[in-house]
């Protein structure tokens, strides 16, 4: 469990905070409630109860606060420690505002912020906080400061100051003409800050830094505690027994997930005014879902009947027999196996390739407290290293569950040795999916080919090699020096920080527009504007040698080409098939080759139109005749078929006009009966009209062609 | 109303394959096209008469197809896959009646298995026809051949109709033809142009003929008699289908025994048991700015699962799958809604912040489909941890950029000479979330069959983003001494695996075969197998004979160097176990902190224990202690663990 948190946001208010300065868009307040929303918010994205947040306001018109002083006037408790809820937030919203007058000291403010933390937390176990923001322009008193001082240290306080136009060398900010005042209360803060070894910042840097996503640190729980073994203990005595414990290494963080939700019924999405200050939460209910359960039943109107949940029994699928399983043997399918690591043998890192990962990583280390087994395995993790070599082992990691095979990969760091583990893929997770060689071409006859369109010339290669050299990425490590690693700890995760502060965004900004990725999230969308400049030379060799030609849209996806349609031995099938006596009518039976036969032969208009005909003779037969939808799948294929030649023959005008009465025919139920479920498989196959973007001398219109297959 | 398959659908959004281009199901259909001959029943003898190895190219053909239905089953539960024989004396066609000769559509074509996704039933018949020395004369008369020759225009009409009928409008359609005859109408000129028209019509309805062909003892078989006017380059429905591959030039000159026939056809056929199907299609690879070739992604690594449970209905005469309705309604007013008045809406301080659909999607989105290439480094940069998923696996396609192929070509063999790998920025797909990737070149491999293992192209790998890297628990170091490091080496190199490499095909998934395995036999009504073939279990026997002596040095110098780095009491501990000697030296009851490091004392006091029949009164402690250290589940309470405890002995003993 994460630590309980308090942090109380001390928020200058002051009638000064409402200017613009040095040019800047926003007020100063407005500024720095751009860091104290970002704050505030990544507290409230937890959703944790002990999470707690209080706001005070200083230099606020009026005074609230416990401490009935002169010295506390114009401090307002606005928010008391606590849970922090999407009201509070609209609530705050509203009355942090910039208040007309500039008294109220922030040094009383940080006492008032301390008293509030005292009397929350107690004497229990907290990560206390106070954050003050200011400007800094007016009076501040440092009288007791030693105190108050010594009681933040006594209670773990933690002190950030963070002030608009503060000077901050380090980070390169200087305010010219500071007014004395100011450079006074800097001088002071600053050094209340170092003395309770807090933070002192400036809001430029703590603004600019907000789009640095925060990593969510997780505290990783052992998947897996059990015994590395080589050889079989239970049988033989020479057989090695290394308690040890796996933990992820790299795990995916997942992006918060959406739940599902409905307008509240009475309330018209349409009619529901962006009311502000009133979040749409309340207008939305979440979403029930209900499950029954169908049986197919020929004999039933529909073909289906629901059945009861309690008459069907556990089972799965044996291709298209349905094997019930009785719920006294549930587990009879269930491999048996013991939990444990047995090493299967050693492999050579050389002949392993790396793309055989087929998983996240975990590392495995001795058992905790044990040092014989530390010392076991590292004299395994070395002997790995040495021999330049990983282990494969089967781990079960609890009984009963699958064994995984699994590749062990020493690791060797200066103070930390562990194993690397990673699954490997078995026999059925391969797929064997074939592809000819890149380097040569084999011809029909087997000859070997290397000089061909689709192989590199000598030229290319050089080209290629040329402009792969000038593009080498750099990497560098804290002192700027270059690196040979990855640039994986500076690269976030874009959808999951994208859509947490986007959510964050929304609850305090709800009638903004959805902002467009940080800059840090998109760094390696692009290759640096540097590189393309060192490369641009190599790159437009590169191009002028590959002679790469887009291919235009229009003749995307045209299969026209002859050479294609002839068997490997170039056989002039065509001439085969006009002499053919009996193909003058399309059958039934061979429909499909026979129309788009008939298609290929056709010497006129008349022709093709002749075909289609014939095809939609057949096609509407068969729908006529289909019982349910037995014959819906036939149906569409023939119907995409058609769609498919008379794009490429560019004859759209006939295919429109088929489909247009076909569709009418099916609805007004011409076709043997309700064919509404075959006219949703033709929306879902897009068979609807040829619209002008598909084929240029089609009299539709996209938008027509669209609202064609949306209407019923 | 939403159909069960929905949510998962959207679970696996990014793994799922895709075929974005046609009206088309996604779904494959294999029709295996027997040649039943006098040649193709004729045993080849194994030269080696120890090895059982008497196949026929029949039998050997039909047991390719049983092992790759059965494959199919647990790989592509639903696809399609179907047996038909020709030249057979007796024919079978759907309805019609054997005896109605004369009127017989396709004379000497049994039709065996329909194409269909098989049933258990289907799956039994095949397996007798494929042994026929177990199985009745009914099955073996099937394999009778005929006494006049079969028409092959006959034949591959007879497949038409099958697959016009029984897989209407799939995206994959496949003939798998296997043969020893490389020129049946070599005198019948007729015949034979019959056969290329009805060759032409399965290309046109876009079945893919894929030629198995079987070379007899005395010459080799030679497409350019019959068989090339029959096949086509590419089948049209199969669009990025690169050139025409080669048939396997071994599988012909297998020409010698059964086993090797057998082996070679099994390893081809198991090549093309599925059809390739991508994972997205014409994605631009940008190598630079402005300069783009494009590529298409394929899943040849896929972590296999078995097929969820689901409900069965048993009320009728066979037992079926009950298919499973969500209905959304809403919480308020119980009304049943429909997914596009769905909004999706994240919890946020205790209510629910919401996004129009639009804006939900404008969030995902970042830019178009791409891989672009945004660096390089060496291979050597990418760490070994440095993973989170399987890799995509990508090939040129000339579809958007003509050249292509070319360009992808000197690119991949530019990384493989170099050694380099390129930093990516990849969006595999419309709205999918980038994620930064390692892009290697893989060279082609290919196996002993000749038969290609890994294809040649780029292997794309996901990285971990910041984000997704955990931080390594606290472990204390207690670095080896080299004697000891040393005596590792000598046990590691007794137990390297053969050539030194991890070798897939040969680790079948154990738990995922049992399942199917246990499946099968309750669909048809048989034993249960005894115990499971798991290939994945260590061979303890080889550890011990090969390595036993090693490991025994390697304990010796580990308690050496325990007993100098800990002091005398850790050095009686072992992680070896040892004789019984050792045992009774250890044998005294371990302190309550010690006892995680000092398993053997445990050991020694359950077994005491078990032996007088007093394993109750071992405390819940000790129990679980002893039960952890074999592998075996802890919870439950204490009667369970004793049980458990008791258990394990008597299946030791």
């Amino acid at each position: 469990m994460a630590d309980k948190e308090a942090t109380v946001y001390i928020i200058d208010m002051g009638r000064s905070m409402g200017e613009r300065r040095h040019g800047r868009p926003m007020t100063d307040l407005e500024w720095a409630m751009q860091y104290v929303w970002d704050r505030i918010t990544a507290t409230v994205a937890t959703g944790r109860k002990t999470a707690t947040v209080g706001v005070v306001g200083l230099r606020t018109d009026g005074t609230i606060n416990d401490l009935e002083e002169e010295n506390f006037s114009n401090i307002s408790v606005l928010f008391g420690l606590g849970q922090v809820l999407m009201p509070d937030i609209r609530r705050l919203r509203e009355i942090i505002k910039p208040s007309n007058t500039n008294r109220g000291d922030a040094i009383s403010s940080i006492v008032i912020a301390v008293q509030m933390i005292l009397e929350y937390t107690k004497k229990n176990k907290y990560k206390r906080k106070i954050v003050l923001v200011t400007n800094g322009t007016s009076v501040m008193n440092d009288d007791g400061i030693e105190d108050i001082i010594a009681k933040m240290k006594e209670v773990n306080i933690e002190l950030v100051v963070i002030g608009a136009d503060f000077d901050d060398a380090e980070y390169g900010v200087k305010e010219e003409d500071k007014d004395s005042q100011k450079a006074e209360n800097e001088t002071l803060l600053r050094s209340l800050t170092e003395d309770c070894e807090g933070v002192y910042g400036t809001l430029e840097q703590a603004v600019s830094e907000l789009d640095i996503p925060r990593i969510k640190v997780t505290k990783s729980m052992p998947s897996f505690k059990g015994n590395l073994m080589l050889g079989n203990p239970e049988e033989y005595d020479t057989a090695i027994t290394i308690p040890v414990e796996r933990y992820f290494r790299t795990y995916v963080a997942k992006p918060i997930s959406a739940s599902s939700f409905v307008p509240r019924s009475g309330t018209e999405p349409g009619s529901q005014a962006p009311s502000k200050g009133n979040g749409e939460g309340d207008a939305l209910t979440s979403v029930r879902t209900s499950r029954t359960y169908q049986i197919t039943d020929e004999s039933a109107p529909g073909g289906k009947v629901d059945v009861e949940r309690d008459d069907l029994a556990k089972g799965y699928e044996y291709g298209r027999t349905a094997v019930p399983i009785e719920q006294t043997d549930e587990n009879v399918a269930t491999l048996q196996t013991f939990a444990g690591m047995g090493l299967i043998g050693f492999v050579r890192k050389d002949q392993y390739d790396r793309y055989m990962h087929m998983s996240n990583t975990n590392i495995i280390i001795p058992q905790r407290a044990n040092d014989n087994a530390s010392l076991a395995m590292s004299s395994l993790i070395h002997a790995l290293y040495e021999l330049e070599s990983y282990a494969v082992a089967r781990l079960v990691t609890k009984e009963s569950k699958p064994p995984m095979l699994v590749l062990l990969a020493p690791s060797v760091e200066a103070d930390y040795e562990c194993l690397i583990e990673v699954q490997l893929p078995f026999a059925e997770d391969v797929r064997s999916y074939r592809f000819p060689p890149l380097d040569k071409i084999i011809t029909v006859s087997g000859k070997v080919v290397t000089e061909h369109r689709n192989l590199p010339s000598a030229a290319l290669k050089d080209a290629m090699s040329d402009y792969v050299d000038s593009m080498d990425f750099v990497t560098t490590n804290d002192e700027g020096e270059p690196t040979d690693g990855l640039p994986i700890d500076e690269s976030f995760s874009p959808l999951l920080h994208r859509i947490e502060s986007a959510v964050r965004y929304r609850a305090v900004h709800p009638n903004d527009p959805v902002l467009d990725p940080s800059e840090r999230l998109t760094e390696f969308a692009h290759p640096s504007e540097e590189m393309v400049k060192n490369s641009k030379s190599h790159l437009e060799k590169l191009m002028s040698t590959a002679d790469v030609k887009k291919v235009p849209p229009k003749t995307k996806g045209r299969k026209r080409q002859r050479e294609t349609e002839k068997p490997l031995s170039g056989l002039d099938i065509d001439a085969l098939l006009s002499l053919e006596p009996k193909r003058t009518k399309i059958s039934t039976e061979n429909a499909i080759p026979e129309f788009k036969q008939t298609l290929s032969r056709a010497e006129s208009i008349d022709a093709i139109h002749d075909a289609v005909q014939q095809m939609a003779k057949i096609i509407e037969t068969q729908i006529t005749h289909s019982l349910g939808h037995s014959n819906y799948d036939r149906v569409i294929e023939g119907l995409g078929t058609m769609r498919e030649e008379l794009v490429d023959y560019e004859e759209p005008v006939v295919y429109n006009d088929f489909v247009r009465q076909l569709k009418g025919k099916m609805l007004r139920e011409e076709l043997g009966g309700d064919r509404r479920e075959l006219w949703w498989f033709v929306r879902k196959g897009k068979l609807g009209l040829i619209g002008k973007s598909e084929v240029d001398s089609s009299m539709v219109e996209d938008e027509e062609a669209q609202e064609f297959l949306a209407a019923n | 109303m939403a159909e069960d398959s929905y949510t998962r659908e959207e679970e696996n959004y990014e793994d799922e394959e895709l075929d974005e281009t046609s009206f088309k199901s996604v779904k494959d259909a294999v029709l295996f096209a027997i040649d039943i001959s006098s040649s193709m029943l004729t045993p080849r003898p194994s030269p080696d008469p120890k090895k059982h190895g008497d196949e026929s190219p029949t039998s050997a053909a039909l047991k390719c197809a049983y092992h790759l239905m059965q494959q199919r089953i647990i790989s592509n539960p639903h696809d399609m896959i179907g047996v038909l024989l020709y030249g057979t004396q007796s024919s079978k066609f759907y309805d019609e009646n054997e005896e109605d000769r004369g009127d017989l559509s396709y004379p000497h074509c049994y039709l065996y298995t329909d194409l269909d996704v098989p049933s258990a039933q289907e799956v039994k018949q095949l397996r007798s026809l494929a042994s026929p020395a177990d199985a009745d004369d009914d099955v073996r008369q099937v394999l009778e051949p005929s006494k006049e020759p079969v028409s092959m225009a006959n034949m591959l009409f007879c497949a038409n109709q099958i697959f016009t009928s029984k897989a209407p409008n799939f995206s994959s359609r496949r003939l798998f033809v296997v043969t020893d005859n490389d020129n049946p109408h070599a005198d019948n000129k007729g015949m034979r142009s019959a056969a290329t028209v009805r060759a032409r019509d399965l290309y046109d309805l876009g079945v893919n003929i894929e030629l198995f062909p079987i070379s007899q003892p005395s010459h080799e078989f030679d497409t350019s008699k019959f068989y090339d006017d029959i096949i086509y380059k590419t089948s049209p429905s199969d669009g990025d289908a690169p050139a025409y591959l080669q048939p396997d030039t071994n599988i012909s000159t297998a020409k010698g025994d059964g086993l090797s026939l057998l082996n070679s056809l099994l390893s081809s056929i198991n090549s093309r048991s599925v059809p390739r199907r991508s994972l997205f299609s014409n994605v631009p690879l940008e190598i630079g700015p402005d300069f783009k070739i494009s590529v298409n992604g394929y899943l040849l690594l896929k972590k296999q699962e078995p097929a969820r449970s689901c409900f069965v209905w048993q009320g009728g005469e066979t037992a079926q799958i009950a298919k499973g309705v969500t209905t959304l309604m809403s919480d308020d007013t119980g009304q049943e809604i429909e997914k596009t008045d769905i909004r999706k809406a994240y919890k946020f301080g205790g209510e629910q912040v919401s996004f129009t659909i639009e804006e939900q999607q404008a969030l995902r989105s970042f830019g178009d489909p791409v891989i672009r290439i945004i660096g390089f480094k060496p291979l050597s940069a990418l760490p070994f941890w440095a993973n989170v998923k399987h890799p995509s696996f990508i090939y040129p396609s000339e579809e958007d950029y003509i050249g292509s192929t070319r360009v992808f070509s000197a690119f991949q063999q530019k990384l493989l000479d170099s050694e380099k790998l390129a930093l990516v920025w990849f969006i595999p797909r419309k709205n999918a979330s980038p994620v930064l990737a390692a892009m290697i070149a893989g060279a082609e491999k290919i196996d002993e069959n000749g038969v290609q293992k890994i294809p040649p192209g780029m292997w794309i790998i996901p990285l971990p983003f910041a984000d997704d890297v955990r931080q390594n628990p606290e472990s204390t170091v207690h670095r080896a001494g080299d004697a000891l490091t040393d005596a590792m080496r000598d046990v590691i190199r007794q137990l390297q695996l053969p050539k030194g490499l991890y070798e897939p095909s040969k680790y079948p998934n154990p738990s995922l075969q049992w399942h199917y395995r246990i499946l099968q036999a309750i669909a048809l009504d048989e034993d249960h197998p005894e115990s499971p073939d798991d290939k994945t279990v260590p061979k303890y026997r080889q550890v011990h004979k090969r390595a036993g002596d090693y490991i025994l040095k390697w304990a010796d110098e580990l308690k050496l160097q325990a007993s100098e780095m800990f002091g005398g009491s850790a050095a009686t501990s072992t992680l070896v176990k040892r004789g019984a000697k050792t045992e009774a030296a250890d044998d005294h009851p371990a302190k309550r902190v010690k006892v995680e490091d000092n398993t053997s004392g445990v050991e020694a006091e359950v077994k005491k224990c078990y032996e007088k029949g007093t394993v109750s009164k071992l405390t819940v402690v000790v129990l679980k202690e002893f039960l952890h250290s074999h592998g075996r589940a802890t919870a439950g309470k204490k009667a369970d663990l004793v049980e458990r405890v008791e258990q394990y002995f008597e299946k030791k003993f």
